[in-house]
């Protein structure tokens, strides 16, 4: 009776872990969203550096050195955006495009990177942009200090690599980010990075149910490396327009894929 | 390939047909297909269940909506000639959005929302946002009462990054110490020491359940057989007596490098340990039972007499899981989060009272016993306060 019932135990568990309750978030997420803010913190304590030097360099008037720091200052920022949406408002002032405004270049609410991106290489002048300058390191600031404060929703980390690889092939993977400098490569290997991160701090929690899922995830991951390492230059990348048609349709391909594919990690997580 | 029907694009395929219409690199084909899905939509009706949004130029139609918590799918026309990116915000962070939505194409989006008021983003980011009311639903209430468990991940993980950071603090404070020993500097020492004290003051809720490495880090003289002679005198106080009573180096050397071995097995041992949500409070209310009814009536610092800064860093420690408790606990019962909000408040005012106005606060031997009970009865309502965030989460 009593080994019986052992083994109705032991079946019951396995079931409970293997299927019929699979969908039910689990508290082995615990350490990847811990590990994943001390990540997003580490990350920002760098921006913050590198963006203090940029925003000297801009308001010193040194054109080209500002130009050499800026996509290396983003790099940091990229590889946060999986967790964009939590701090929207500081998103937009950092990071929002022209086109977000009525006027677009010529609006005078145009802020943030891409306003200093546009006055270094279409105008070659820092002319009135120090305040704008000022804005941005204030603003990275502010972020660092609101991250250390919050509570990282799970739904929103996980969902969040997902969400980034959808913005790159939807709208990225066209130059339009960095369309002042051509530096989206940059950008890109910060996307790649912070959203495969994520795939990495979740990892052990699917690894057995969902080994072909990871694979294809993987695989995608290759490819993106492998592309972007034949534009390498020095520490850095060379300007989006050197990119072949070909290699172009590499990519596209692969961040659509994977943008499809980890729209479905939340659910396998059980955090829908 | 032929133009997905705008009607029946869910998440993937919209993603799907603006990739495509991206990847083609033929900003042409955006707005002629554009305008053949524009002119094939008004052919049917808006499916039944789906809360339409209409973006224009300059504003939602509509700006004000209503619905019910839970699963909504809304559908989101865009009306204005830019393509838009629609989103849902609490406060500034985006709830759900969907990216990239072409002119005269619609787009759906389903959102699990919690009672609450939302934004609803509307095209340009000058354009005023539109309102979006979630009313509370048989479901929504039962889930206020006992949120799921996955409620509990983001305030779980939020404590063993806040561990985490402090054992950081700790290692460093301890090795600030050692070399301060090294150089022979009893003040670097001593404001080193203190330094320490306050991480690991801020872990102790935790490290306590440690009783080996407790043991090494922190016992006390008045545990030991031989008292401030005993082998076993080790640690922190080790530290503390030679620094203060002593206000020498001597011998303290050898004490400070095993103390940063330990405190970094102490690092390593707060990584491993896993939590369940009702541990948050659990913690917490048993260092706040343990510290009322010992080190604070007895004293702990004896020969650095700073009892008081130490007490307000365990406060601190006390009230970190807790606080990530809050949003839930006022969620489900206003009244138990306001009593622990002012049962914290509580006790550092009785700690701010004992300190006095002076530069340097009063040392605890200055504390007469009335007072260190009376500072206790605010540690033990600090304990009960929090006692009563479990049953109202639905956690016992």
């Amino acid at each position: 009776m009593r080994m019986s019932g052992l083994v109705g135990a032991s079946a019951l568990a396995f079931i409970l872990s293997s299927g019929a309750f699979a969908q039910e978030a689990s508290l082995d997420l615990v350490e990847p969203i811990a590990e994943y803010k001390i990540y997003v913190s580490e990350k920002l304590a760098k921006l913050v550096e590198d963006t203090t030097a940029f925003t000297d360099a801009v308001k010193a008037g040194e054109v080209d050195k500002a130009k050499e720091l800026f996509a290396p200052t983003r790099l940091s920022y990229e590889a946060i955006e999986p967790i964009a949406e939590l701090f929207s408002d500081l998103d937009a002032s950092i990071d929002s495009r022209a086109d977000d405004y009525e006027k677009a270049e010529a609006d005078p609410e145009f802020p943030g990177f891409h306003r200093i991106e546009y006055g270094l290489w279409e105008k070659n002048s820092t002319e009135g942009l120090a305040p704008v300058a000022d804005k941005l390191l204030a603003d990275v600031k502010e972020l660092e200090g609101r991250i250390a404060s919050l509570t990282f929703p799970p739904e929103k980390v996980v969902g969040g690599a997902a969400v980034l690889m959808e913005e790159v092939a939807a709208t990225k993977i066209s130059g339009e980010e960095d369309r002042y400098s051509h530096t989206d490569l940059w950008d890109f290997r910060g996307n790649f990075d912070g959203a495969r991160k994520i795939v990495d701090l979740v990892r052990p929690l699917i690894a057995d149910k969902e080994a072909d899922f990871l694979k294809t995830v993987d695989a995608n991951f290759e490819t993106v490396d492998t592309t972007l390492a034949k534009y390498k230059d020095g520490d850095g990348y060379v300007t989006y327009d050197k990119l072949t048609d070909d290699d172009r349709k590499v990519l596209a391909a692969a961040v659509n894929t994977l943008a499809e594919d980890l729209s479905t990690l939340r659910g396998k997580l059980g955090l829908d | 390939m032929s133009p997905p029907d705008p009607q029946r694009v869910g998440v993937p395929s919209s993603r799907l047909m603006t990739v495509a219409l991206l990847g083609a690199g033929v900003l042409a084909l955006a707005g002629g297909g554009a305008f053949y899905l524009a002119s094939q939509k008004a052919l049917r009706p808006v499916e039944a269940g789906l809360i339409p949004v209409r973006v224009g130029d300059k504003s939602c139609e509509p700006m004000d909506l209503t619905v019910p918590a839970g699963r909504t799918v809304f559908e989101i026309e865009n009306a204005s000639n830019r393509p838009i990116e629609w989103e849902i915000l609490d406060g500034v962070m985006v709830v759900e959005e969907r990216e990239n939505i072409a002119p005269g194409f619609r787009s759906q989006l389903a959102a699990r929302l919690k009672p609450g008021v939302y934004d609803i983003t509307c095209g340009l980011l000058s354009n005023p946002r539109g309102k979006l009311t979630v009313t509370a639903s048989a479901h929504s209430e039962a889930e206020r009462a006992k949120p799921p468990l996955k409620a509990f991940i983001g305030p779980l993980s939020e404590y063993k990054v806040y561990l985490t950071l402090q054992a950081g603090q700790l290692i460093q404070g301890a090795k600030a110490l050692s070399s301060a020993i090294e150089s022979g500097d009893i003040q670097a020492a001593r404001s080193a020491y203190a330094k320490a004290r306050t991480a690991y003051r801020h872990v102790e809720a935790v490290s306590g359940r440690f009783a080996d490495l407790e043991n090494a880090i922190d016992p006390v003289a008045a545990y030991l057989a031989l008292r401030e002679e005993d082998p076993a005198f080790t640690g922190f106080h080790r530290i503390e007596l030679g620094l203060w009573r002593n206000s020498s180096v001597a011998d303290l050397s050898p004490v400070a490098e095993k103390l940063i071995v330990d405190v970094e097995a102490l690092r390593d041992r707060l990584k491993t340990v896993r939590f369940e949500p009702a541990d948050l409070t659990g913690y917490a209310s048993r260092e706040a039972r343990r510290l009322a009814e010992g080190a604070v009536v007895s004293g702990d610092s004896l020969y650095a007499g700073d009892d008081i800064a130490e007490f307000a860093a365990a406060v601190d420690g006390l009230e970190k899981p807790v606080s990530l408790l809050l949003p839930l606990a006022s969620e489900a019962s206003p009244d138990v989060a306001k009593a622990v909000t002012d049962a914290f408040a509580a006790a550092r005012a009785e700690l701010g009272k004992l300190a006095g106005s002076g530069a340097v606060p009063v040392a605890y031997t200055e504390v007469s016993p009335e007072a260190r009970k009376g500072l206790a009865s605010t540690f033990v309502a600090i304990a009960d306060a929090i006692d009563r965030i479990n049953p109202a989460l639905g956690l016992e």
